[in-house]
This record gives structure tokens, C-alpha cells and sequence, in this order.
């Protein structure tokens, strides 16, 4: 679960980035942040991950509250997170394999579960043709097939999703997101952050939109595929 | 951790050598350059030190003692000389040697000595050498507070000319020492950065997926540990080369070793067990901290 309560965000150069928002994303929701640059979604995905830390209000993520969770302690959210970025962000000088089981080794994961579990995630976003090319081998929307891999192998509650379809080409867009909806609809909560306004249009569902830091829409749409 | 991570961890430590080989070659001969030079220096300094040393042990103070000195006065005095902390040998010369001596050295104006009948115009003396030529001073103002004591003749130039010349060294070496140590550091720490900042976004993702700081920093860790402990096998086996060639040109030079003496030249074979221990422990040691500390900048994600 996320929760924003009356939260602000002020950088060092005095610029606000969020100003008062609040929100409510409950376990197993799927949910568009949408907005145009600079609206404040970075800021939103970082305070989530606590890169950054609320000037005001309260943020809780997966039971954990931020402003109060200690340095040494931000691993434990973390591994609560799956996040899949814009730009992959996959180690180059690793296998797809490697990238995901990397995953498992940080949380310091049995070698036999390692061993069963990437296999099957790599099943899930149908890849395993690739499980042992590197990043550099494959295409934009199979590089973040993997990215979103490894966000799931850990079996995360939360998945944030930065863009994950602005570095790829439109028609893969649409596979990208059913893939999160697919892994939405097994309880895994999903934040989608993006500014394609087409492909919000076209899924339906939670849509929030960010302007100048602020909330000014929060509603349940229907999808064109719904008719 | 479990056994098994760790072992993930240093396996991921040697990969990302051959990973990042452009760096971590960069790393190594940056390494090897700063044990090379700092190592050399040092063992330039110890050599002209023991040089020096050697020099100054030649040197022996001659204690002359007033004439009608009895026997049991003179032990009483060789008992004294000895108990002195800076004196390391003691030796007794009677006036009897002295003239005797004096005479061969002397053959040509047996003449004089005739007319001298029995007569010994010679004193007895001891032969003292010190074992710390900077306090050759103290141990003089010691013996004149005996009884007894004639002359004291020691080679206060000579001595001046040594304390100066070692005092001089040990500033000029310390400081070239010191100058190449700050410089490797800096080198080194600016090679691991660069090398540390071309993986910045592995790192940021480890953060990302909640690794802990400890688990970043273990493979920086153990890559550096073994780049530097290469460099210091490598460094090890150039000064060897390098340390022995010296050696047998020097060996080779019988006026230069007239003057410092062979025997103060230290052999390779005399020192390179701490000469590896510390070139190797050395290595090791700055190339894991060079790793660790330049890692600890990029982990704040």
C-alpha cells in the first residue's frame, strides 16, 4: 500500500515539486500517474523509493513510514519494490540471467531457489530464447521485458514502473502493459508512471494526474478496449 | 550472510577484473608505479643509512691516561669505560704497544729512539668505539668526569661532518618518501574513482533493488584486494631485478667499495622477506581501501 498524506516536497533551490498532495494506492491496484515534465512524477517515484525525503506530511509504503525509516534500513523497503526504469537500466556486463538472479543474491536468496525462480520469471515475460544474451543483444522492448523480470523476481508487493514504454517502439507499449496488468492481476500493486495519454486511454483504469505538484485528477476510467 | 553469498560476492569481485580489465590494468600499473617508487626509496634510504652507519663504527675514540697511573686505577677505568651505555668495545693499549709501534713506524730515525734509552715518553691509553656517533659528545663529557684521564682524542669533524650528513638524508629521503607516498595516494584514489564512476549506474541499480552498502562495496573490495596484491608480487620481482643489478655493478666498483665496504651492502636475499610482505600485504591492503572509500561516494542513491 502507498499513501501520501498531505505531503510537500521542496527542493534546495526553492523549487516545489510536490505541494500538498495526498493519495491512496491500496494492495493490489493498478494505477496511471500521468502528467507532463516537471508536474512532479519523478519526485513521486523517488520519495517512494526515499532517494529523497518529504519537506512535509507523511509518506508509507508497504507498511514501512519514511519519515521516520532510518538509512540503514532502506535496503528492507527497497526489496519490497520492484521498479522497472524508462531507460532499463539493465548491468551490461551480465546475462539476462545474471540481471535477474542479481536480484536474489542481494537479498541473499538460496542458490536453489535462485536457481528455480529465475527460470520461471524469465518463462513469465517470455524470454527464455534470451537467458543468456547480454543487454547489448537485445531489442528495447525485450530489454525491458527483462527489466520488468527483475522487478517481479523478488515477488515484490509494489512495482513502480518509471515510463516503461517511452524508450520503446509504440506497438511493444501496449504488450508492456498488459504484462503489468497480467502481473497486476496475480495482487501485485502497480504504479505506471507515463505521459502517454493514448495508452492511458486505451488500458481505462485508476488515472492520476500530477500539475505543478499537485493532484488535480484522481479517477476510475473506463478503457477503449472495454468499449 | 550465508557462505554461499559470500562466495558470489568475491567471485563477482575477480569477474568484474576481467569485466572492467581497461581499469582494472589502469589500476595495477598505477599500483605497481607507486610500490616501485616508494619501495626503491626506501631501500635507497636503509642502504645509505647502513652505509653510513658502517662508516661511522670505523670510527674509535683514543682515551690517553695520565702517566703514574696504577694498574688496579687502569682496570678500575676499563671497568668504567665499559659500563658506559653509548661504548660498545673497549680495548686496552699500553704505552709499551704504543712505542713499540711508534718505532716501526719510525725505522728510519732509530737514532732517536736510542737516545731515549729506556725511557717511554707514551702513555697508556684505551681504544673505545661508540655504538651512536650523535651521542659521541656525551660519552666524552662522561669519560672527563673520570679520574685519571690525560686526553681524549676523538674525530669531532669527522663525526660532524656524518650526524649532518645523515640528518640531511633523512630529511631529503623522508621527503621524497613522503612526497611519493601522498602522490600514489592520490593517483590510486583518482584511478579507483574513475573506475568506480564507470560502474556508478551498477551501483545505483544494486541500490535500487535494496542491496546493502556492504554488499556494494565487498566485489569493489576484493577487485581492488587483488589487482594490489598483483602489483605487489610484480613490484616484488622488478626491485628484486632492479635491487640485484645494483648490486653486482656496485660489486664491481673495488675504489667505491673501499670507502662504504662491502659487507654494508645489504643483500636481496638478507631482506626480501619483508621487502615482500610489505610490497604484497602493501598492495593488497591500499588497492581494497582505494576501492572501499572511492565506492562510498556513489552509494548514496
Amino acid at each position: 500500500m502507498v499513501e501520501l498524506k498531505d505531503v510537500s516536497v521542496t527542493y534546495s533551490s526553492g523549487v516545489d515539486a510536490l505541494n500538498h498532495v495526498s493519495l491512496k494506492i491500496n494492495d493490489g491496484d493498478f494505477a496511471f500517474v500521468v502528467g507532463s515534465s516537471g508536474a512532479g512524477k519523478s519526485t513521486m517515484i523517488k520519495l517512494l523509493l526515499k532517494e529523497i525525503d518529504a519537506t512535509e506530511g507523511k509518506v508509507m509504503v508497504n507498511g514501512y513510514n519514511l519519515s521516520k525509516l532510518r538509512r540503514k534500513k532502506i535496503p528492507e523497503l527497497r526489496r519490497t519494490i520492484g521498479i522497472v526504469f524508462q531507460d532499463f537500466r539493465l548491468i551490461p556486463s551480465m546475462t539476462v540471467y545474471e540481471n535477474i538472479a542479481f536480484v536474489l543474491r542481494v537479498i541473499d536468496a538460496p542458490a536453489k531457489y535462485i536457481r528455480k525462480r529465475v527460470p520461471y520469471v524469465i518463462s513469465l515475460v517470455g524470454l527464455q530464447a534470451k537467458t543468456n544474451s547480454y543487454p547489448n543483444e537485445l531489442s528495447g522492448g525485450e530489454k525491458q521485458r527483462v527489466a520488468i523480470a527483475r522487478a517481479l523476481v523478488n515477488d515484490p508487493k509494489l512495482i513502480i514502473a518509471d515510463e516503461p514504454t517511452g524508450n520503446i517502439d509504440p506497438e511493444l507499449s501496449y504488450e508492456i502493459v498488459d504484462l503489468l496488468m497480467g502481473i497486476n492481476s496475480c495482487g501485485t500493486t502497480v504504479l505506471m508512471v507515463t505521459h502517454e495519454h493514448d495508452l492511458v486511454r486505451h488500458f481505462g483504469g485508476r488515472i492520476i494526474n500530477i500539475k505543478d505538484g499537485q493532484v488535480v485528477y484522481d479517477e476510475i476510467i473506463g478503457g477503449a478496449d472495454e468499449g | 550472510m550465508k557462505a554461499s553469498g559470500i562466495k558470489y560476492l568475491i567471485g563477482q569481485g575477480v569477474d568484474n577484473i576481467w569485466k572492467n580489465r581497461m581499469m582494472s590494468f589502469a589500476s595495477f600499473c598505477v599500483l605497481l608505479v607507486s610500490l616501485l617508487l616508494v619501495g626503491l626509496s626506501v631501500l635507497a634510504y636503509y642502504n645509505v643509512n647502513t652505509i653510513i652507519g658502517g662508516v661511522e663504527k670505523k670510527n674509535e675514540v683514543i682515551v690517553y691516561l695520565e702517566d703514574g697511573t696504577t694498574d688496579p686505577q687502569l682496570k678500575q677505568i676499563g671497568e668504567d669505560l665499559r659500563r658506559l651505555p653509548n661504548v660498545t668495545e673497549v680495548s686496552f693499549y699500553s704505552k709499551e704497544e704504543a712505542f713499540e709501534s711508534l718505532k716501526q713506524s719510525m725505522a728510519d730515525y732509530e737514532v732517536l729512539f736510542d737516545s731515549l734509552g729506556d725511557d717511554n715518553p707514551l702513555v697508556d691509553a684505551y681504544r673505545i668505539k661508540v655504538d651512536n656517533i650523535d651521542r659521541i659528545m656525551d660519552t666524552i663529557e662522561q669519560i672527563r668526569m673520570f679520574g685519571h684521564i690525560y686526553s681524549i682524542r676523538a674525530p669531532y669533524d669527522f663525526v660532524n661532518v656524518l650526524v649532518q650528513l645523515r640528518k640531511i638524508l633523512t630529511w631529503v629521503m623522508g621527503a621524497i618518501i613522503m612526497a611519493m607516498v601522498i602522490v600514489s595516494m592520490v593517483i590510486i584514489s583518482n584511478t579507483t574513482k574513475a573506475s568506480v564512476y564507470s560502474r556508478r549506474e551498477e551501483i545505483q541499480i544494486m541500490k535500487y533493488v535494496g542491496a546493502t552498502d556492504a554488499f556494494i562495496r565487498f566485489p569493489f573490495f576484493v577487485e581492488g584486494m587483488i589487482t594490489g596484491f598483483f602489483a605487489g608480487v610484480l613490484a616484488l620481482g622488478m626491485t628484486w631485478l632492479v635491487y640485484n643489478a645494483l648490486v653486482s655493478t656496485l660489486q664491481n666498483q673495488s675504489a667505491l667499495l673501499s670507502i662504504i665496504g662491502m659487507g654494508n651492502i645489504i643483500q636481496f636475499s638478507e631482506i626480501y622477506i619483508p621487502v615482500a610482505a610489505c610490497y604484497v600485504l602493501g598492495g593488497a591492503l591500499i588497492g581494497a581501501m582505494g576501492s572501499a572509500v572511492s565506492t562510498r561516494k556513489y552509494i548514496n542513491v
